[in-house]
C-alpha cells in the first residue's frame, strides 16, 4: 500500500467516524429527555367508592393464560393483551387483544389472537419457535404499541422483543420489528412492566435480562418517519432483580419495584434522580417476595401503591399495599384474592383519564381478571386497616 | 437493506463449505468459472425455501447480526480457495484473531452481568468506542495491516445501517467471531510452542 493510498484511506476512516461523530454533535444541542407525568383526572364516578371484579378471558380449561397488560386508548375503551397457549412456553401459544368499552360492565370483547407463531415467523422472516411476553400501551400519539417475546431456541433465557403498532385500536398491526439488545445471539431479553412516555415523545420501556446474569434495563425507543430506534442502559447488575415496575414522581426523579430472584426474598427498589439515567444500588424492602412479579402505581399526593404475592414460597394470594414515605414503610390495605394451592400472579394496574385504577393478573393461571377500583376505595381501606 | 444483507453471511458460508468439501474429495476449487459455478449453487442453497423460509433465514433465526471481520474472515477464505491468494495476510489475520479475542473478553462478560458496567451501551451512539475503533483503524493503517480495511467496513456498515443491529459493537464482534479467534489463537500457540527454538 502506498502512501498516499494510507493517507486516502485514513481520510475514509475519519469520514466514515463523522456520521455518527456529526449526530451525536447535533444531539449535545437538545436537553435530555425527562419523564412525563400523568395527566390530571377527569373523575367521573364522584360517589361511594366502588370496587369491581369481572373476567376478561374465557376459561382456558386445561389451557394456561399468563402475563396480561392493559391499557386506555383515545376514546376511552381499554385494550389488554395477554398470552395463552396449551401451557406456558407451547407452541401453540398465542398473543391475545381484548378490549373493552367504557361503562359498560361484562363488555370485553371475545379475545382474539394479534400475533402467533407462524404469524410472527412470517412477519420476522425467521423460525419462531414459541412467544412469551407481552406488552400492550399507547404512545403520546395515541396508537397502541405491543411488545413481545419470541424464542427461537431454548427456554425463556432464548427470548427476544419485538414490536407492533397499531393506529386504528388494534384493528390492523404493522408487521413485527425485531429489536436487537443483547450483543449475545441477541437472546435474554425480556418486558414485563408498564413503559414510561419521555418529554421528547419517546418511551422508556422496563425490560430485564435473565441469561447468566439477571438484571434489569431500561429500553428506550424512538419512532421517526416509521423507523424505530432504540438503546438500553442497565438499572442494576447482578443475579438478583428483575421485572422493574417503575414509578415517576416528578420529571426527574422515578423509583423502580423489582421482583427478587436471590435467596433474601424481599420485593426490590431503587431510585434514580437523572431521569433514568442512572440508578441507585436496589435495596430490599420489608416486603416478601417469593420471586414473583409485582407491580407498582403512583396515586394523588404521593403515595404509592403496590401489588405483589405476600408470600416468600408461593402465588397463592395476591395483596396491595399503600406507601406514603417513597416506599420506606408499607401498609397492607386489601387482600384481593387467597385461595390455598392456587395462583394470582402477575399484576398489571393502570390509572385511567377519570381515575379509575385497572388491575389485571392471571387467575388460576386459566384467566385472566380484571379488578377496577378508585382512590375512594383505597382510602376505605386504609382507614380499615389503620382503624 | 438489512433483509438483503442478512443473505451475504450464509451464501459466503455455503460456498465456503461446497470448497472446503471440493478439497476433501481433492478437486481443488481453483479458477474464476468453477468459483462462479459454486457461488451461483451456494446461492441456490441460501435461498432454498424449507417449510416457507429460505435456508439463508434459519441461520438468521438463530444470530441475525454476523459481524463484518467474520464476514471478512469467511471471504477470505473463499477468495483463497477461488484464487490460490489471501486478502487477509498472516500480519492482518493474527490482527484480527486479537482483536476477536480482546472484543469478546471485554464485551460479553460484562454485557451478560458481571458487575453493574456494561460496555454494550457505548455501541448505541458516538462514544469512546468509537474513537478507539477510529484510532485503532488508523494505527493499523500507519503500520499497514489489511485489517484496517474490515474494520473500515465495520463503520461503513455501521452507517449504511447494514445489520439488524443498530449497536456498533455487533458490527465488529460476534460470538462466533470471537470462538473462531480463540480458537485460531490457540492453534498458532500451541503450533508455535511446539516449534523449536530458533537460534
Amino acid at each position: 500500500m502506498s502512501r498516499r493510498a494510507v493517507r486516502i484511506a485514513i481520510v475514509i476512516t475519519l469520514l466514515l467516524y463523522a456520521v455518527p461523530g456529526w449526530r451525536w454533535l447535533c444531539s449535545l444541542n437538545q436537553d435530555p429527555p425527562t419523564f412525563r407525568l400523568n395527566q390530571s383526572f377527569d373523575p367521573i364516578d364522584q360517589g361511594l367508592p366502588r370496587m369491581t371484579q369481572e373476567f376478561m378471558s374465557g376459561d382456558h380449561g386445561a389451557g394456561t393464560v399468563h402475563v396480561a397488560s392493559i391499557c386506555e386508548m383515545a376514546d376511552g375503551r381499554l385494550a389488554a393483551s395477554w398470552y395463552g397457549g396449551t401451557r406456558e412456553g407451547a407452541r401453540d401459544t398465542a398473543i391475545y387483544l381484548a378490549v373493552r368499552n367504557p361503562g359498560m360492565p361484562g363488555s370485553w370483547s371475545a379475545p382474539r389472537e394479534v400475533v402467533n407463531r407462524d404469524s410472527a415467523s412470517r412477519e420476522l422472516r425467521r423460525y419462531v419457535k414459541k412467544l412469551g411476553n407481552p406488552l400492550i400501551f399507547t404512545d403520546s400519539r395515541n396508537r397502541l404499541w405491543l411488545i413481545y417475546v419470541t424464542i427461537a431456541v431454548g427456554g425463556w433465557s432464548g427470548s427476544s422483543l419485538n414490536l407492533k403498532v397499531s393506529d386504528d385500536g388494534g384493528r390492523s398491526w404493522t408487521p413485527s420489528t425485531r429489536l436487537t439488545l443483547s450483543p449475545f445471539l441477541n437472546v435474554s431479553e425480556l418486558v414485563r412492566n408498564n413503559p414510561l412516555q419521555m418529554s421528547d415523545g419517546s418511551l422508556a420501556v422496563p425490560i430485564y435480562h435473565e441469561f447468566l446474569g439477571k438484571f434489569s434495563e431500561i429500553l428506550w425507543v424512538r419512532e421517526e418517519d416509521g423507523a424505530f430506534s432504540v438503546r438500553k442502559t442497565r438499572i442494576a447488575g447482578g443475579r438478583s432483580f428483575i421485572q422493574p415496575s417503575i414509578i415517576v414522581r416528578d420529571p426527574h426523579r422515578a423509583a423502580a419495584f423489582f421482583r427478587s430472584c436471590s435467596d433474601e426474598r424481599a420485593v426490590g427498589m431503587a431510585t434514580t434522580q437523572d431521569a433514568g439515567a442512572t440508578w441507585s444500588e436496589p435495596q430490599h424492602l420489608d416486603l416478601p417476595n417469593p420471586d414473583a412479579a409485582v407491580n407498582a402505581l403512583p396515586l394523588s399526593g404521593g403515595r404509592i401503591l403496590l401489588a405483589f404475592n405476600e408470600s416468600l414460597r408461593g402465588r397463592e394470594n395476591l395483596q396491595l399495599a399503600l406507601s406514603s414515605d417513597n416506599g420506606a414503610t408499607w401498609q397492607r390495605i386489601a387482600r384481593i384474592e387467597e385461595d390455598k394451592g392456587a395462583e394470582f400472579s402477575y399484576p398489571y394496574m393502570m390509572q385511567d383519564s377519570h381515575g379509575r385504577i385497572h388491575l389485571v393478573y392471571t387467575w388460576h393461571r386459566r384467566r385472566i381478571k380484571h379488578v377496577v377500583f378508585d382512590e375512594g376505595w383505597i382510602n376505605l381501606k386504609l382507614q380499615g386497616a389503620s382503624g | 437493506m438489512s433483509f438483503a444483507f442478512s443473505f451475504l453471511f450464509p451464501w459466503l458460508l455455503a460456498l465456503l463449505m461446497i470448497q472446503c468439501v471440493a478439497v476433501k474429495v481433492k478437486k481443488p476449487p481453483h479458477g474464476w468459472r468453477l468459483t462462479t459455478i459454486l457461488a451461483i449453487i451456494s446461492g441456490i442453497i441460501a435461498f432454498l425455501p424449507v417449510r416457507g423460509l429460505p435456508l439463508a433465514r434459519w441461520l438468521i433465526g438463530i444470530q441475525a447480526n454476523f459481524s463484518f471481520p467474520l464476514i471478512a474472515v469467511v471471504f477470505n477464505k473463499a477468495w483463497e480457495h477461488a484464487s490460490g491468494s489471501r486478502l487477509l495476510d498472516r500480519q492482518a489475520s493474527m490482527a484480527s484473531w486479537v482483536f476477536g479475542l480482546f472484543s469478546g473478553l471485554v464485551l460479553y462478560p460484562m454485557a451478560l452481568g458481571l458487575g453493574g458496567f456494561d460496555p454494550y451501551a457505548f455501541g448505541w451512539g458516538f462514544s469512546w468506542l468509537f474513537v478507539s475503533l477510529a484510532i485503532l483503524t488508523i494505527a493499523l493503517l500507519l503500520i499497514k495491516n489489511r485489517f484496517a480495511a474490515v474494520l473500515m467496513a465495520c463503520i461503513l456498515g455501521y452507517d449504511l445501517n447494514l445489520l439488524e443491529s443498530q449497536n456498533l459493537w455487533d458490527y465488529v464482534v460476534d460470538p462466533f467471531f470471537v470462538l473462531f479467534s480463540f480458537a485460531a489463537l490457540s492453534t498458532w500457540l500451541i503450533r508455535r510452542m511446539g516449534k523449536p527454538l530458533s537460534d
